[in-house]
C-alpha cells in the first residue's frame, strides 16, 4: 500500500475543468440557434465538401435562368432594340417560379432528409430532447430553418431579375416604378412555395430516417398527384379531379401563382377550372396539415 | 432536499413490458452508481428523469422539481450521455459540441470557449477538428461526455459510459468521471451493468432489478460483504492459507489461488508479509471483480467459507 506522491507537477496542457458562470439564454436562444443551424445545414454550410454538392448544384440551377435572362437583357439594352424591355415575354416574374419549381422540388428532395433524416439515423435526437427545449420546438425550428433556406433560394434569382430589369432600363427611375408592383406577388408566391414544398418535404423526411425513401417520397408527392388528377379530368370526372388538383402541391403552386400575379384562368396555362382563391385556401390548409404531422411525429418518436 | 427522488415510479411500455415497477428511491449528490443487469430499468429511469419518456404512474423529482411539469428547467442544468451512438459522423467534435452548447443556451462566444475547454478536459486535442466518423469508440465516448458537460450542468446522467471501450479506455473514462464528480462537484449518476467497474468511482450505489429497488446504500456497505483478494502462488498454497487463517482471516481455495476475504485493507499487508516469510513463489494478486449477483443476497452468504486446508477438500469459492 504505497501512497501516491502528494505533490505532482501538473501537465502544462491540463487546465482542468472550469465552471461556467456566464448567462444561460434559455429556450428562445436554443430555438434561434437551431433555426440558423438548419438553415446553414440546408445549404451545406459548415459541412463537408460532399454535403455541399447537391445544394450548390440545385441552387446554381435555380439561379441560372435569372442570370441568363439578365444577360439577354443586357445585350438587348446595348443594342437598343427596345426601351420597354419589361414587356418581353421571357423575362416575366410570373413565369419564373413555374420554370424553376421542378428544381426547387429536387432541392427539397435532396436536402430535407439532411435535417430530420440525419438526426434520426445517427440517434442525435436524445441530445436535443435532453436539453432545455420542447420536442415541438425542435421540430418547428428545423422546419423554419429549412423553409427560410427555400425562401432565400426563391428570392435570390428574383432579386437578380429585378435588379437587372431596373438597372438595364433606359431610365432607371421609370424601370423601378414599373417593376415595383411585381414585388408583392413575388414575395407572396415565394412564401407560398417555401411553406408548401418545405412543409411537404420536411413532413415526409420526418417519418423516415432512410434518405432514399424520403427523397423518393418527396419527388413522388410533387409529381404524381398532378399527373393522376389530369388523367382523371381527362377521363371526365371533374369533381374528383379538381379535388385531387387541390391536394397536389405542384398544381396548388401553379394556382396561387395565377392568383398572385393576376393571370387569366382562361389563358391556357390551366387545364383545370377552379377559381384561383381555392388554391390559396388549399395551400394554407396543406401547410397546416404538414406542420401538424411534423409536430406529432416528434412528440411521439421514441428516443 | 434531495437531488433525485422517485415515488412509486412505474413505466410500462406498450406491449406489456414493465421497465420500472413502483421504484421509490432518493439519491443524494455525489457519484452514484446505478447498477442492474440489462433490462433492469436503468436507462428507462434516466430517460424519465430527463423527460425523454413519460412515466405510467408514480412521480419523480430532480432538484425538487417535478420532471413532468418542470422538464425544461431541469434539463437546463442536466447533462446526458446516452448509451448508444448519437453523433453525426460527418461533423467534427468541435462543431457538434459547440452546436449543442448553443442549444443548451450558451451565448456564441461562450459556447466556443466552453467547447475548447471541455474537449481538452476529456482528452481530445488536434483530432477534435476531424470528422467524428473516423473516431475510435473511445474518442466517440469522450465526445459524448464532452457534450454532456459543455453547459456546466449540476447533474450528469451517464448511461453505460464505458460501453465498447477496451480496458485502458475504461480506466480513462472512469478516471474522467471520478475527476468530474469529485474535483468539480458535479453530481453524477452512472448507469452500468458492470458493478466491478463503477464501484471504482462511486461513493453510493443504487441497485435495481426488474424495475424494483434492490438496495440503495453507500459503497462501503456493498464491498464489505463481497470483497475478495485472490493470491495466486506456484506452490505452498496450503501453507499460505493455513497461516492466513491463523492470522484471523477468512480464506478459501480456488485452484492455485488463495482467496482472502477483504474486510478492510489489512489483508494486503498480511499477505505481503506472509509471502515474504514463507518465501512462496507469488504469481499474482488481484482484487476479484464483484459480481452483480452478490448484491442480490441479503445475508452475508457471499463471503468465502473458512476452510482448514489441513483436512478440508478444495472448495470452490463463490
Amino acid at each position: 500500500m504505497t501512497a501516491p506522491p502528494v505533490t505532482r507537477s501538473g501537465n502544462i496542457y491540463d487546465l482542468g475543468y472550469r465552471r461556467y458562470e456566464g448567462p444561460r439564454l434559455g429556450r428562445a436562444h436554443a430555438i434561434r440557434s437551431l433555426v440558423s443551424h438548419s438553415f446553414r445545414t440546408t445549404f451545406g454550410i459548415g459541412r463537408s465538401g460532399r454535403a455541399k454538392i447537391a445544394p450548390v448544384t440545385f441552387g446554381a440551377m435555380a439561379l441560372l435562368p435569372a442570370v441568363l435572362i439578365v444577360g439577354v437583357l443586357a445585350i438587348v439594352a446595348r443594342l437598343g432594340i427596345d426601351d420597354d424591355i419589361g414587356e418581353i415575354g421571357l423575362v416575366g416574374f410570373s413565369s419564373y417560379f413555374g420554370a424553376i419549381s421542378a428544381i426547387i422540388a429536387l432541392f427539397c428532395a435532396a436536402q430535407a432528409p439532411e435535417l430530420f433524416g440525419r438526426d434520426q439515423r445517427h440517434g442525435v435526437l436524445p441530445l436535443y430532447f435532453a436539453r432545455a427545449l420542447r420536442r415541438s420546438d425542435y421540430a418547428l425550428a428545423r422546419l423554419a430553418g429549412f423553409c427560410l433556406a427555400l425562401l432565400v433560394l426563391l428570392l435570390l434569382p428574383m432579386t437578380i431579375l429585378f435588379l437587372g430589369r431596373v438597372l438595364l432600363s433606359t431610365d432607371v427611375a421609370v424601370g423601378f416604378t414599373r417593376n415595383l408592383p411585381s414585388l408583392p406577388p413575388v414575395l407572396a408566391q415565394a412564401l407560398t412555395i417555401a411553406g408548401l414544398l418545405g412543409g411537404m418535404s420536411m413532413a415526409i423526411s420526418a417519418y423516415t430516417p432512410r434518405r432514399a425513401y424520403a427523397t423518393a417520397g418527396i419527388i413522388a408527392l410533387f409529381v404524381l398527384p398532378g399527373i393522376v388528377s389530369s388523367i382523371i379530368i381527362e377521363l371526365g370526372s371533374g369533381t374528383i379531379g379538381n379535388l385531387l388538383v387541390l391536394l397536389s402541391p405542384s398544381s396548388v403552386i401553379d394556382g396561387t401563382n395565377g392568383l398572385f400575379f393576376g393571370l387569366d384562368p382562361e389563358s391556357g396555362l390551366f387545364f383545370f377550372d377552379l377559381p384561383h382563391w381555392t388554391f390559396l385556401v388549399s395551400a394554407v390548409a396543406l401547410v397546416v396539415v404538414f406542420v401538424i404531422l411534423i409536430v406529432r411525429r416528434f412528440a411521439r418518436i421514441a428516443t | 432536499m434531495s437531488l433525485i427522488a422517485t415515488d412509486g415510479l412505474t413505466k410500462r411500455y406498450p406491449g406489456g413490458v414493465t421497465a420500472l415497477d413502483g421504484l421509490t428511491v432518493e439519491i443524494e449528490p455525489g457519484i452514484v452508481g446505478l447498477v442492474g443487469s440489462n433490462g433492469a430499468g436503468k436507462s428507462t429511469l434516466l430517460k424519465i428523469l430527463l423527460g425523454l419518456l413519460d412515466s405510467t404512474s408514480g412521480s419523480a423529482t430532480v432538484f425538487d422539481k417535478d420532471v413532468r411539469t418542470h422538464g425544461i428547467e431541469i434539463r437546463e442544468l442536466v447533462g446526458y450521455m446516452p448509451e448508444h451512438d448519437c453523433l453525426p459522423p460527418d461533423m467534427s467534435a468541435t462543431d457538434v459540441v459547440s452546436h449543442l452548447a448553443l442549444i443548451s443556451g450558451l451565448p456564441r462566444t461562450a459556447a466556443r470557449e466552453r467547447t475548447a475547454e471541455v474537449l481538452r478536459h476529456v482528452g481530445l486535442y488536434e483530432e477534435r477538428y476531424r470528422a467524428i466518423g473516423g473516431y475510435s469508440t473511445g474518442m466517440k465516448q469522450r465526445v459524448k461526455l464532452a457534450q454532456a458537460l459543455v453547459h456546466d450542468p449540476r447533474l450528469l446522467l451517464l448511461d453505460e459510459p464505458t460501453n465498447g471501450l477496451d480496458p485502458a479506455g475504461r480506466d480513462e473514462m472512469l478516471e474522467l468521471i471520478r475527476r468530474t464528480g469529485h474535483e468539480f462537484g458535479i453530481a453524477v449518476i452512472v448507469a452500468s451493468h458492470l458493478l466491478g467497474e463503477i464501484e471504482r468511482v462511486c461513493d453510493h450505489l443504487v441497485a435495481i432489478e426488474g424495475g424494483r429497488l434492490l438496495r440503495s446504500a453507500p459503497l462501503g456497505s456493498f464491498t464489505e460483504r463481497t470483497g475478495t483478494l485472490a493470491v495466486e502462488v506456484e506452490d505452498g498454497r496450503d501453507a499460505l492459507a493455513a497461516r492466513l487463517v491463523a492470522r484471523g482471516l477468512r480464506v478459501a481455495i480456488d485452484g492455485s489461488a488463495v482467496l482472502v476475504d477483504l474486510v478492510d485493507e489489512a489483508p494486503f499487508d498480511i499477505v505481503r508479509d506472509l509471502v515474504v516469510e514463507l518465501d512462496v513463489p507469488l504469481v499474482r494478486m488481484e482484487q476479484r471483480r464483484h459480481r452483480l449477483e452478490d448484491l442480490f443476497r441479503d445475508a452475508p452468504a457471499g463471503v468465502p467459507v473458512v476452510v482448514n486446508p489441513a483436512d478440508a477438500p478444495e472448495e470452490v469459492a463463490p
